[in-house]
């Protein structure tokens, strides 16, 4: 192979010079269908977040209600319970009419109580007080009380 | 029966688009030398397309209210699925933008491509980076946070410094005395249609003046010699170039992907970087927040204003640095383009930029 | 909203905002400043010392002022100290878990029946003792130690409060590090953190019926709690985590592109410096 004549050396690269652009051509499509394929799995990959971001997620229960018995809360009473998964109160305010509300209070995250004498909600933490509609009476919460909507059925208290 | 072709030949027969795909795509030959730098214009446009996606996408769950627009941006961040990607991708994209323009003015600048033919490209181009700004700036507010407000009043404050009407471009810019819910509805509707629209156009036009007059030649090799431009129009062929696609569109393809890798990388592993906590606290007028900044690309305007005694001379040298820049073609008439025979160039090149880099890390840590 | 109320939060509202327009970009992170402040703050001596001490107290932290527990009209110079806007002064020794109790209600109702509380007026502690008037600090369980438990009794039964305490205590710290560091990357930690606020305000007032039975016995439910709570932050960071190693894996392809069109263009540069006879036709 080692021509040392002016003849054979340019032969040879004449000769590599044809099957260069084919293994050229062999390697840019090797590259090509692996930069291809990359690029179609990242594209993929876009697109599935952005259908997940674009499509509602499956209900977490939100449909789901509480049912209790009337008497837990009788007249001017409140009964504490849970209700999906946080803290929520229910009172009787006047006979048949009930609210019911989130107990935590608004301003820093304590779960307030009822003050029955006074027919209010007293937050221990920083003496937050509302109102039998939640509404703020005194203190640092700066919102009311979460309203949840509650219906009555016959002996039960339908929450949510 | 091959369905794409007989796609492709029924436009072709009525719109010719075989011979404008060959005359954009494989007929478009590019100056043998050109550079790495001349990627970075396809990189802002897919920088740029990311953005409007990812914008609209928020779109959707963003509501542009001084009640809600905090809780949504958390929902955004915390409930809906993949909406902290979407954010992430949303802002980091765009100081990744910031900088992809400022690397693609410094090349320009320095290879002199703004120069006579090439006027109304840079103008358009330099429009198009402030505009640009103007969406930073008008996209920063909607999330409603401590720094969204403080940041946003203090911008809009520096205004009062234009004499006579300063308070009146304050209260214009803000839409009442402090920034509240009217500041809230008119950058939104800047940020979203207002500047995007003109934006757009504006690209347009600038990609319209890069192909009708021709890419420049990068002025290095021993080819290149300065030449008087034509008098009248004429396309700067590059015979014996190499084709646009697929040769150069490769190039392209590497130098986003390297800039993808770095957007996604700060998304997925330093999303904090241009997120100080007042970032996540919700907008409250009565209590500011220590050591507000402005974001890094605002820090050397910001460091100006507390040099100069007097704030309306520091808004008066910016003023005057950046119509400097925006008429750089009409001032600097000179046909040599090769950096090294332009001292007088060099030497302000590299001193703007020390100054540029040396304000923001001096703003950075004042 | 009963007037006196009523007014109170007008003066307050009228205050917050003229103190806004004032300060400006000066105020960093304090409550807006009262005539109070104002004129105490330029005082020497015992009628000056307050202001520094509440400067860097939990309550001015929290935009709770002067006016907010000794009444009076922060606005007014006037009638700052009037008795008409509620001005109550400075309350006596026995008076002072009322005064405090106004605000801290659950904690006022624990202390009242503890020990401590049953021997206020004849030598007992009250707020004021180991919580200080005006540099009131965010409570924790270094308030319990020899110095301060020492000046009346021995320390031995409050040490062994403390230890009874400490787990609990440790529990709620670290978890208000993990919020911490969990709100910095924009993760909404609302529900959890006022979940965990609502327990350490319930435990700090257990600690105040200074019974160590009752604190033994409760500490099991607290820590239950609590470890409810800390399971949910290890869920977040298990997702935190997921998260990264898709990054990783998507930056990694991203480079891995990059590099394969490189030596795609690099097959079509050595082809054109080649010159144009040998390119494949």
């Amino acid at each position: 192979m080692a021509g040392t004549g002016q003849n054979g050396t340019l032969k040879r690269r004449s000769e590599m010079d044809m099957e260069q652009p084919a293994d050229d051509g062999r390697r840019q499509f090797i590259l090509s269908v692996l930069l291809g394929g990359i690029g179609v799995i990242l594209a993929g990959g876009a697109g599935w977040s952005i259908w997940g971001y674009l499509a509602p997620p499956a209900g977490k229960g939100e449909k789901s209600k509480i049912r209790l018995a009337r008497n837990l809360a009788p007249v001017g009473a409140a009964h504490f319970f849970q209700f999906r998964g946080h803290p929520a109160v229910v009172l009787q305010v006047a006979p048949g009419k009930f609210h019911a509300f989130s107990a935590i209070c608004t301003h820093l995250g304590c779960i307030v109580q009822w003050v029955s004498g006074r027919q209010e909600f007293l937050c221990p933490c920083h003496g937050g007080r509302y109102d039998a509609d939640g509404r703020v009476l005194g203190g640092p919460p700066p919102k009311p009380l979460e309203v949840i909507p509650v219906a009555v059925a016959g002996e039960e208290l339908v929450v949510g | 029966m091959n369905l794409p072709k007989k796609v492709i030949d029924f436009i072709d027969a009525r719109i010719g688009i075989r011979d404008i795909l060959q005359q954009n795509l494989t007929e478009y030959l590019l100056p043998r030398n050109v550079n790495v730098w001349y990627t970075l214009g396809a990189v802002l446009l897919a920088l740029f397309g990311i953005q409007f996606i990812t914008g609209i996408l928020l779109l959707i769950y963003y509501v542009p209210n001084t009640d809600q627009a905090f809780a949504s941006v958390q929902r955004i961040m915390n409930e809906v699925p993949f909406g902290w990607l979407i954010r992430y991708v949303h802002a980091v994209g765009a100081n990744i933008i910031v900088l992809a323009l400022l690397l693609h003015m410094l090349s320009v600048l320095f290879m002199g491509s703004y120069k006579q033919p090439r006027e109304l490209t840079w103008v358009a181009g330099f429009i198009i980076l402030l505009m640009s700004l103007g969406m930073c700036l008008t996209g920063y507010l909607l999330p409603w946070s401590q720094l969204s407000f403080w940041a946003t009043t203090v911008a809009t404050e520096s205004s009062n410094e234009i004499p006579l009407v300063g308070d009146a471009v304050v209260r214009f810019l803000r839409g009442g005395a402090m920034v509240g819910q009217p500041t809230l509805g008119r950058f939104f509707a800047l940020h979203v249609m207002g500047f995007p629209f003109i934006f757009g156009l504006i690209v347009a036009l600038h990609l319209f003046c890069v192909r009708r007059v021709g890419i420049s030649r990068p002025p290095f090799g021993p080819e290149y010699e300065p030449r008087e431009p034509p008098s009248t129009f004429r396309h700067e062929h590059h015979e014996g170039g190499i084709p646009f696609f697929p040769n150069y569109v490769v190039k392209d393809v590497a130098v986003i992907c390297f800039f993808l890798a770095l957007l996604f990388g700060v998304v997925f592993f330093a999303p904090g970087l241009f997120f100080p906590p007042a970032a996540f606290a919700p907008a409250d007028p009565f209590l500011t927040p220590e050591g507000i900044k402005p974001e890094w690309y605002f820090l050397w305007a910001y460091q100006v204003l507390k040099i100069f005694p007097s704030e309306f001379l520091g808004l008066a040298v910016q003023g005057l640095f950046v119509t400097f820049l925006l008429l750089l073609p009409f001032i600097d008439r000179g046909r040599e383009r090769r950096p090294t025979r332009r001292p007088l160039f060099l030497t302000l090149f590299l001193a703007g930029l020390a100054v540029f880099i040396g304000l923001s890390v001096w703003g950075h840590y004042s | 909203m009963n007037r006196i109320a009523g007014r109170r939060y007008l003066s307050l509202a009228l205050l917050l905002w003229s103190g806004w327009l004032l300060a400006g970009a000066a105020v960093a992170g304090t409550a807006p400043e009262t005539v109070c402040i104002q004129c105490h703050g330029g005082q020497t001596g015992r009628l000056q010392k307050p202001v520094e001490q509440w400067r860097a107290s939990i309550h001015s932290r929290n935009g709770i002022s002067c006016h907010n527990c000794h009444g009076g009209d922060p606005t007014d110079f006037g009638m700052a100290m009037s008795p008409e806007r509620g001005f109550v002064g400075a309350p006596e020794k026995t008076a002072i878990p009322d005064f405090c109790g106004r605000c801290h209600v659950g904690v006022k109702a624990d202390y009242q029946q503890s020990a401590h509380g049953r021997a206020l007026g004849s030598g007992g502690p009250q707020c004021v003792t180991c919580h200080g008037n005006h540099a009131v600090t965010e409570a924790s369980l270094d308030l319990i130690n020899s110095e301060a438990c020492s000046r009346c009794h021995e320390y031995g039964r409050a040490k062994v409060l403390r230890e009874a305490l400490g787990k609990t205590d440790g529990m709620i710290s670290g978890l208000e590090d993990d919020f911490r560091k969990l709100r910095r990357v924009g993760i909404d930690v609302k529900e959890l953190s006022d979940r965990t606020f609502a327990l350490r305000n319930q435990f700090h007032r257990l600690f105040h019926s200074v019974d160590v039975e009752q604190v033994r016995s409760r500490s099991a439910g607290f820590q239950g709690d609590l470890e409810k709570v800390g399971a949910e932050v290890d869920s977040i960071r298990a997702t935190l985590q997921q998260r990264k190693a898709t990054g990783g894996i998507v930056v990694g392809l991203l480079v891995v592109m990059g590099i394969l069109a490189m030596l795609i263009r690099k097959i079509y540069a050595d082809e054109e410096s080649a010159g144009p006879s040998s390119r494949n036709g």
